[in-house]
């Protein structure tokens, strides 16, 4: 039976995903067993039947029946998560100066006693908030801030919902991934801090979305201003 | 296809562009009915799906955020209608695994159509999660990363769902004598 090295090697060369070094590890392999070339072969004529299978074209009918379908309404217009741009930025006023309070509480509250380890954020007075999305939608509500401490990018999450809250977060194709928030009987509580090692150096957007139960239930885009 | 046309025809539509809207539907009808369609197998079903995901498009584009793909954000959309039809679906209604193992006897000698043909009902027999990467990679021909995003899963997981959903194909053709 090939491992799930061999079987990784194997997928990974029918998407043309193998660099040099994995093609001579699956060449040795392919000889030292001939089961491995056997999988191989049933892969690639699996892979190749589905690469033939045609697209079937739509109904005709379908953009008719689509259009026909559509409100009289025009689309609704572009929505964020900030009302406007004039209240984005007394919200984010108000967001450092409620991060303020939330980062003083946090640290006053659990400043780590001499046998803790202290966490690889909390740090009295170095974190700065670069940013904060508020969120009421509905489903969840709460707010996340993005923040930097010592030359390192974090989030907090403040949420509350009625189910836990997993959270994806997306920067210049880094993703991380957090389960569990929004309960107010979590442990901690509702706010949860999170590192986001080596992401956003260079000023790219942080791009959260927010799941319950495996649907998307909102988003969030965080900007941290591009590192001098 | 460029993504810049996409991003013009949304902010027109936006802006209470409806013919932009209608560029839209012509450019992705096709894509969005044939991942419909290879999700649920059956063509009625796919086309309430696809004008459905147009619907929920018009309704909700202005929460669309522009600083993502708008085929991912689309895509999304029509892979979660197909997994919310195939839901709903009555027990009867799903392709049963005896009936596909009939109708794969092992005499049987597929060619050409036939083995799409026990293509289409392996494919059936998966885990419509396990379906949807198949789909998304070999029907839709999208990058690890495009199917990450669209199915909000890391690129690992969608490499190992994507590996199982073929191993699986692979063994319930093996077990039809159709490779």
């Amino acid at each position: 039976m090939a491992d799930s090295g061999r079987l990784a090697l194997i997928h990974a060369e029918i998407d043309g995903e193998l660099d040099g070094r994995q093609r001579a590890e699956l060449a040795r392999a392919l000889l030292a067993d001939p089961e491995v070339q056997v999988l191989r072969e049933d892969l690639r004529r699996v892979c190749a039947a589905l690469d033939v299978l045609e697209d079937v074209e739509p109904p005709v009918q379908l953009r008719e029946s689509i259009v026909a379908a559509l409100p009289q309404s025009t689309p609704s217009p572009a929505r964020s998560w900030w009302p406007a741009p004039r209240l984005r930025y007394a919200a984010l006023i108000a967001g450092v100066l409620a991060m303020g309070a939330i980062l003083y509480e946090t640290v006053e509250g659990l400043r780590p006693g001499p046998s803790d380890v202290a966490g690889t954020i909390a740090a009295a007075g170095a974190a700065t908030t670069l940013d904060t999305v508020r969120l009421g939608n509905g489903v969840v509500s709460g707010r996340v801030s993005l923040f930097r401490d010592r030359g390192e990018l974090g989030l907090q999450f403040e949420l509350l919902a009625s189910a836990p809250v997993d959270v994806l977060v997306a920067s210049d194709g880094r993703t991380l991934r957090v389960n569990g928030l929004g309960m107010r009987d979590a442990p901690g509580g509702p706010r949860t801090t999170i590192a986001l090692p080596a992401f956003g150096r260079s000023g790219e957007a942080v791009d959260i979305t927010f799941l319950m139960a495996g649907r998307e239930v909102g988003r969030a885009t965080l900007r941290a201003p591009k590192e001098p | 296809m460029t993504e810049d046309g996409d991003a013009t025809l949304v902010r027109r539509c936006r802006e209470g562009d409806r013919t932009a809207f209608e560029q839209l539907v012509v450019r992705y009808q096709k894509p969005v009915f044939n991942a419909a369609l290879r999700l649920l197998r059956d063509p009625e079903d796919a086309r309430d799906v696809a004008q459905t995901t147009f619907l929920k498009v018009f309704e909700h584009i202005g929460d669309y955020n522009p600083s993502f793909k708008f085929y991912s954000w689309i895509y999304r959309i029509a892979i979660n209608e197909s997994l919310n039809a195939l839901g709903a679906r009555k027990p009867c209604e799903g392709f049963n695994g005896e009936e596909a193992d009939a109708a794969l006897g092992p005499e049987r000698q597929l060619e050409g159509q036939q083995t799409g043909r026990a293509i289409e009902e392996a494919l059936m027999r998966i885990t419509p999660e396990l379906r949807s990467v198949i789909v998304l990679r070999h029907f839709m021909h999208l990058s690890y990363q495009d199917m990450g995003d669209i199915l909000l899963l890391p690129e690992k997981t969608v490499k190992s769902r994507l590996y199982s959903a073929r191993q699986l194909l692979r063994d319930r053709l093996l077990q039809g004598g159709a490779i």
